[in-house]
């Protein structure tokens, strides 16, 4: 009973893990970027949903109708004024531009909502579904859970079937060759961004029903987020799918067997032994950095 | 001439205020007013400021010089230095984390000029023996000896730990183990947790698999609510839940009544305890700062009016001293008595309440003497 409650929790946490690892590993394939900010666009996401339940009373699960496309916007501008300054810079000014903006990010929400975290109570947040042999799986979860499937589905087939989804791949595999291509990378930079934003987004009000909303919040995935995309392979939209399943499991496990105060060592532990056998992560290219 | 006419006219005026009476006495008050515990802080900051505004109102002249240590032991002991060298004040009220205050009370023989310790919780700060730090709130061992004393009379058998891992949990549960072992109680699970995480289910499907009479949660604001939702879904139901202070004392956690219905906690101080003047402290605050005083903003004012009142009938710091130790007190805190005990040194012996949720309202349930509600036990949903 232990094994299937701890499999089935971990999964449904990993899905949502995987959510915010496939935004930051879309950017860095497409843009070359390590977008620092990350974190702090998903606290944005939780806030989003936040207030669209307080104020406007809607769900934060169909909030998300407005919040996809409110944070698409808001990524596709950020790369207007600000990422595609340094695209072909050093990656330590793309690295420090990132924090910076994550940094302006978190301190405003600081500013504006203050430090008091806050809680989003829906009707359904401490409901659950009980199964035969005491397994009992958390309603919340569970529906961010499919929804991040949909997501996943809808973004694939968007990648690998659409004109600007085949675009943005053929951007990621090669940009020169894409722009020799009649391809405008400029363009998809944005877009990328947009949709790695808008995906940060959806991973923090997805979140937010079963979490508690802060301005440092995101700071605590931004982490999970690196190691899903580095475990996955950077770049690689299905190995942050996989990674963050995994690393959802490998926590719930290991608070399982071992003791959650040990979970954030087996799942480091795990990440070096990834990279250390398969530097370029698990479904990675051989040859890429 | 007209230059000269207005320098005496500025000095005159300068010294307007030392002859109208005598010196007001000065008193320094260390606070968390920014950094982590800022939210305390703030009631702290509120409940010295009552206190001060009433006291002058009665005509006892004051001079309250504030200091910010923003959490930090470091400003604090520069700001207990800069008001006992600079300011000359002869007695200093704070700080409020326990970390602070510890660091402080360790140099306050050294300059003799008494600390007042409003709400720090570290057995440590009254326990080595110093002559000027005195301390007002119950220090942390109290917190589960009185949880666990609330529910001795209805048998419990065996206790669960969940706790965070931090200074205050570690510290928390290992006096709380102590005194379940001196009741009897068997330990079926220990959980330390890393704060912050979003998935507790694993760590509380384990303590459900144990069936614990009690359960003993130490947890800061928001992972208390996580924790308690996450317990619900699984289906967990103890005969108890006892939270140790912290994220189960607050209005925010009492407002999630689908979760927080029936959790017992230890507090030093609530408003519809019977100590002689609570309610109306309570009520007073409420029409000042629009919210409802924490057990933090009664701690500052008692603290503060004891430090005042005894301070305007000395006239340095070892009057004041002396007048603290031998002084008794009956306000919004009860009885206070600085006295020596079982280790501890100027320590108020202050009996700590157990406070149960009920339907969103923290209620008095125990010791009996200082409550109007009844403990409901067992726990149920």
């Amino acid at each position: 009973m232990f094994f299937l409650q701890s499999l089935l929790s971990g999964i449904l946490t990993g899905g949502v893990y995987a959510l915010a690892g496939i935004g930051m590993s879309l950017v860095f394939g497409v843009m070359n970027i390590s977008n620092f900010a990350h974190g702090d666009l998903m606290m944005l996401g939780m806030y989003l949903a936040y207030f669209a339940f307080t104020l406007l009373h809607i769900d934060p699960y169909l909030s998300l109708l407005l919040i996809i496309p409110t944070a698409f916007l808001f990524g596709f501008i950020i790369e207007k004024l600000f990422i595609h300054r340094i695209i072909n810079h050093p990656h330590q000014n793309q690295i420090l531009l990132t924090i910076g903006l994550g940094l302006i990010m978190s301190n405003s929400a600081l500013l504006a909502f203050t430090s008091d975290p806050k809680i989003l109570t829906t009707t359904y947040s401490s409901s659950a579904f009980h199964f035969f042999g005491g397994i009992s799986l958390s309603v919340p979860l569970l529906l961010s859970f499919v929804i991040t499937c949909g997501i996943i589905g809808v973004l694939f087939f968007f990648l690998s079937k659409s004109t600007t989804g085949l675009a943005l791949w053929a951007t990621s595999q090669n940009r020169e060759a894409a722009q020799l291509m009649g391809i405008n990378v400029a363009k998809m930079s944005a877009i990328a961004f947009g949709l790695g934003t808008a995906l940060a987004a959806t991973a923090g009000a997805l979140i937010a029903p079963t979490y508690y909303i802060h301005p440092m919040a995101g700071h605590t995935f931004l982490l999970k987020a690196f190691t899903i995309c580095v475990l996955g392979g950077l770049g690689s939209v299905i190995g942050a799918g996989v990674g963050g399943v995994i690393i959802g499991v490998v926590e719930s496990m290991a608070s399982t067997y071992l003791s959650s105060d040990w979970k954030d060592v087996v799942v480091f532990i795990i990440f070096l032994a990834v990279l250390l056998l398969r530097p370029q992560g698990l479904f990675g290219k051989k040859g890429e950095q | 001439m007209k230059k000269k006419l207005v320098s005496m006219v500025a000095t005159a005026m300068l010294l307007l205020p030392l002859l109208g009476h005598a010196a007001p006495i000065k008193i320094g008050f260390i606070n968390s007013i920014t950094g982590k515990e800022a939210q305390i802080g703030e009631n702290l900051t509120n409940g010295a400021a009552m206190a001060i505004e009433e006291l002058k109102a009665k005509g006892i002249q004051v001079e309250l010089i504030k200091e910010d240590d923003g959490g930090d032991p470091k400003n604090a002991l520069a700001a207990y230095e800069k008001l006992v060298t600079r300011d000359g004040v002869i007695g200093v009220v704070g700080p409020y984390t326990s970390g602070s205050a510890n660091v402080v009370a360790s140099r306050a023989d050294q300059y003799q000029v008494p600390l007042l310790v409003p709400a720090a919780a570290k057995e440590d700060i009254t326990m080595k023996g110093y002559k000027n730090v005195f301390r007002l709130n119950a220090p942390a061992n109290v917190y589960s000896s009185v949880l666990m004393s609330a529910v001795a009379a209805y048998k419990p058998k065996t206790i669960a730990y969940v706790y965070a891992a931090t200074d205050f949990g570690v510290s928390t549960v290992k006096t709380a183990q102590e005194n379940a072992a001196k009741m009897g109680l068997k330990e079926v699970a220990n959980e330390k947790y890393q704060q912050g995480q979003p998935d507790y289910r694993p760590s509380l499907a384990k303590v459900k698999a144990a069936n614990p009479d009690l359960i003993f949660l130490v947890s800061y604001d928001a992972d208390a609510i996580l924790l308690m939702r996450q317990a619900k879904e699984i289906g967990l139901t103890p005969k108890a839940f006892l939270g140790a202070g912290a994220g189960y004392t607050t209005a925010q956690f009492a407002q999630q009544t689908e979760i927080s219905n029936l959790v017992v906690s230890a507090t030093q101080w609530t408003d519809d305890v019977n100590w002689p003047g609570a309610a109306d402290f309570a009520r007073r605050y409420q029409a000042k700062y629009s919210k409802e005083p924490s057990y933090h903003a009664a701690c500052a004012y008692e603290a503060m009016k004891i430090m005042v009142v005894t301070a305007s009938k000395s006239k340095t710091p070892t009057q004041l001293r002396a007048g603290l130790k031998a002084g008794s007190w009956n306000g919004i805190l009860g009885p206070v008595k600085f006295a020596d005990y079982s280790g501890f040194t100027n320590q108020n012996n202050h009996p700590m309440l157990v406070q149960q949720i009920i339907n969103g309202k923290y209620e008095t349930v125990y010791p009996a003497q200082f409550s109007k509600k009844k403990l409901i036990y067992p726990f149920t949903r």
